[in-house]
């Protein structure tokens, strides 16, 4: 019983990341959209939209990382 | 001493600074051999390339003088996270997958940080921006300092973690699944059919893309603390 506790804990940790894969999304929609009007700003659309992606993306590690160690550190 | 338990991790760590220190020997001979007027080719050719890709993302952002001592330092922690994210591809333990290693990558970067804060503002001005823009703004200044650590650390290790633990999931699963194929025995065939493309992203392409992610987040954040051009 506690183990599906904790498997269902895992679970809900992980589920915060489908937000950020929407939101990471609409990252590189803009960014493409913006290259489409202004196709001479392409190199700095495409590393402001990289750094924004990766600052967007920490929220969904952080979900993975509290996942494992719910996994390896409460359920071993 | 007895109680003193050496990480795994330890050694591929040693293998992996071996390796580059004898691979910058190898370019340093050949770039030393090379002819500024003849047509550059292979090695060295990859290295001008290499050089001024990083040298132009750096020059971008910061100023000549800054990026005359900081495209090395990026250089080398491109390369070392770029070799130690792959390092799974040759059965050695990735170091990126030790939390030590990510953490001393991302304290070297903000100690960067400050230093050229420090540089930009002075004594005095360095010590005033702590208590920006009111001083009881101190508290949430330390904090955001930390979070800069932790979010540098953690992004490179969350990712390196999670692609080499998927990794093992999915050879356990093909294993178990190419078991039920017939006259194969214990061979993990699935496994050798599938798992390559899987490496391909795992390893190199995540790889690839959180050294690059790491180098473009140091850079713009040691940007960040410059004086305006």
């Amino acid at each position: 019983m506690e183990k599906a506790l904790m498997a269902f804990a895992a679970a809900l940790c992980v589920l915060g990341g489908c937000v950020t894969g929407i939101m990471e999304g609409k990252v590189a929609v803009k960014a493409v959209e913006s290259i489409g009007k202004n196709p001479d700003a392409a190199d700095k659309i495409q590393s402001m939209a990289i750094i924004g992606a990766a600052i967007s993306e920490t929220c969904a590690i952080y979900c993975l990382l509290v996942a494992f160690l719910i996994i390896f550190i409460l359920g071993a | 001493m007895s109680d003193i338990k050496i990480q795994s991790t330890v050694y591929s760590i040693i293998i992996i600074t071996v390796f580059m220190a004898l691979l910058l020997v190898y370019i340093n001979r050949k770039l030393v051999k090379f002819d500024p007027l003849s047509q550059p080719k292979g090695v060295v050719l990859l290295m001008i390339m290499l050089t001024e890709t990083i040298d132009g993302m750096v020059r971008d952002k910061t100023n000549d003088e800054v990026a005359k001592y900081l495209t090395p330092y990026i250089m080398t922690v491109a390369t070392y996270i770029f070799l130690s994210n792959i390092a799974g591809l040759f059965s050695l333990e990735t170091p990126t997958s030790n939390y030590s290693v990510t953490l001393t990558l991302g304290a070297l970067t903000v100690i960067l940080i400050e230093v050229y804060s420090f540089k930009a503002r002075g004594a005095k001005g360095y010590i005033k921006s702590w208590f920006e823009p009111m001083p009881p703004f101190v508290i949430l200044n330390v904090l955001s300092k930390f979070s800069t650590l932790l979010s540098l650390s953690l992004r490179l290790f969350g990712n390196i973690l999670s692609g080499g633990i998927l990794m093992s999931v999915i050879y356990q699963m093909l294993g178990s699944v190419s078991k039920l194929i017939p006259f194969m025995g214990q061979f993990n065939i699935m496994g050798v059919l599938v798992a390559p493309v899987l490496h391909f992203y795992f390893d190199l392409f995540s790889g690839v893309m959180q050294a690059f992610i790491f180098i473009t987040l140091s850079i713009s954040f040691i940007a960040k603390e410059l004086p305006e051009k």
